[in-house]
């Protein structure tokens, strides 16, 4: 038979040591830095140590670690700490922040208003994306509000967007206001008029 | 069927009761169960209700949280899904053969191991089919020893896997003479795996989230993780690819099920395209820096 069977130690049960592993988030060694982040999963206290060692990290697959453990943690520090990222030039870090904070849902939420009003409309355009994971009728309200206030053609395109694929009746109001607000930027009229008819046409 | 009143009382489960113990699950294990699997849960959830004797869902669930009598071992057995057959996605076992395992030997001398896991493996009919193909399809199979580990985190399908016996539909999609070669008659509608055959598995539990648990089991070649990250939430899938990623040799590759995506999970792992499957590799060198 040229099968082998050869025993496999059995998991010890000592409890993880979350300090040393914080502190291993630091060492030059980016093996180390990987195991720490994905020892620290379970460990709300050590969100600070994650978003410290997200800031500098240059390893991505670290990276990716030290973002799946701040999603694994998942509270409103956590989210604190992904939020920064979305001002960020970079767009693998943009996009990973963007996919942490999409499965965080409940805790974003209460960030969201400020976020579609912020100062920076590449920020607003990404607000409207973590918009577009959340349920139907919440995702509606906040993108007829954006469709009412923005200013910014391109971010009224993305919730009209977004509104295309998860908005409700609800929402065509708000669409054909938005078409007669920016009826001299055409492609927002012609992008509209197919949002309402995908509306219209399904059972939102 | 009627019940009286006072079993509707020991046995009702609350809409908060289900979420509490739906999260309860979640921070154990990482399966995710939604409000839509409601019967699922209520079904399982009162076999072990009954099972314990607990008078009410806040005794059952006092019970788990306590950690006493392995309950925590028993409800997952009962979440878990196990049903599966030989050669399931035969597919990919043939691209195991005709390239996987062409790639696997371009690094190891003759002589040298070769590690297979299969996780989940439910009750071994994955880790046994592999065994089954490659002592059928690998010319080079007496030229390595060849490991094969099945893991699973359900006990109770673990303890099945071990014990290798097999009805009908499991051995469906194979032919009249593999069944002659591997398996012996152990009843009226079942068969055994042959004994050599079982003994070369070794059959280990694991939880795919548990990255000390994982990295236990070493470094594997390949790895068969199929149909069980599609009942993770996102942060768990990420978590189990994490610890997926490090049980993989550099070059590694890693199987999922027909459903299921690597690329919408983690970056970490390069997509490769063959003829009879698409499989995920833990590229040979990691970028240091972007």
């Amino acid at each position: 038979m040229p099968l082998v069977r050869r025993d496999i130690a059995r998991p010890t049960t000592a409890s993880a040591d979350e300090a040393a592993a914080r502190d291993a988030l630091r060492s030059a060694d980016p093996d180390m830095r990987w195991n720490a982040a994905r020892a620290l999963g379970a460990d709300p206290a050590s969100v600070a140590s994650l978003a410290a060692a997200l800031s500098t990290e240059p390893v991505p697959r670290v990276r990716e670690a030290i973002m799946t453990a701040l999603m694994r943690i998942g509270n409103e520090e956590s989210v604190k700490a992904l939020l920064p990222y979305l001002r960020e030039q970079d767009a693998a870090r943009r996009g990973a922040a963007i996919e942490a904070l999409q499965a965080l849902p409940d805790v974003t939420a209460p960030f969201l208003s400020a976020l579609l009003q912020d100062a920076d409309s590449d920020v607003r355009i990404l607000a409207v994306e973590l918009v577009r994971t959340m349920p139907a009728a919440e995702a509606t309200r906040l993108l007829c509000e954006v469709l009412a206030h923005e200013p910014h053609p391109n971010v009224c395109a993305s919730a009209v967007d977004a509104l295309a694929e998860v908005g409700t009746r609800d929402a065509l109001p708000a669409l054909e206001a938005c078409a007669r607000r920016f009826a001299d930027t055409p492609f927002l009229p012609f992008a509209i008029s197919i949002a309402v008819a995908r509306i219209s046409d399904g059972k939102g | 069927m009627t019940r009286s009143g006072e079993e509707d009382r020991a046995a009702y489960v609350s809409p908060e009761d289900v979420r509490r113990l739906c999260e309860f699950l979640y921070r154990r294990t990482g399966m995710l169960f939604a409000e839509d699997k409601r019967y699922y849960i209520d079904r399982r959830l009162h076999e072990r209700i009954a099972a314990t004797g607990a008078q009410s869902f806040q005794a059952y669930f006092a019970l788990l949280r306590s950690g006493l009598d392995s309950e925590v071992e028993h409800l997952v057995n009962a979440f878990t899904i196990n049903e599966t057959y030989f050669f399931r996605e035969d597919h990919q076992l043939r691209c195991m053969t005709s390239d996987l395992l062409d790639a696997v030997i371009r690094t190891k001398r003759p002589g040298d191991p070769i590690r297979i896991w299969s996780v989940p493996c439910s009750t071994g009919e994955e880790p046994y089919s592999i065994a089954i193909w490659l002592m059928e399809n690998f010319p080079d199979v007496d030229n390595y020893q060849i490991e094969i580990v099945g893991s699973d985190i359900d006990t109770r399908a673990l303890a099945a896997a071990a014990d290798g016996v097999y009805g009908a539909r499991a051995l469906m999609k194979l032919s009249p003479a593999l069944i002659a070669r591997y398996f012996e008659s152990a009843s009226a509608d079942g068969h055994r795996i042959d004994a050599g055959l079982r003994d070369s598995i070794q059959f280990t539990e694991v939880n795919l989230i548990d990255a000390r648990a994982m990295a236990q089991h070493g470094r594997f070649d390949i790895i068969f993780c199929r149909n069980v990250l599609i009942y993770f939430d996102d942060a768990s899938r990420r978590a189990a690819a994490e610890n997926l990623f490090d049980c993989l040799h550099p070059g590694g590759f890693i199987c999922l099920g027909h459903s299921e995506t690597m690329s919408r999970i983690s970056s970490l792992f390069r997509v490769c395209r063959y003829p009879d499957a698409i499989v995920y590799q833990r590229p040979e060198t990691e970028r240091d820096h972007d």
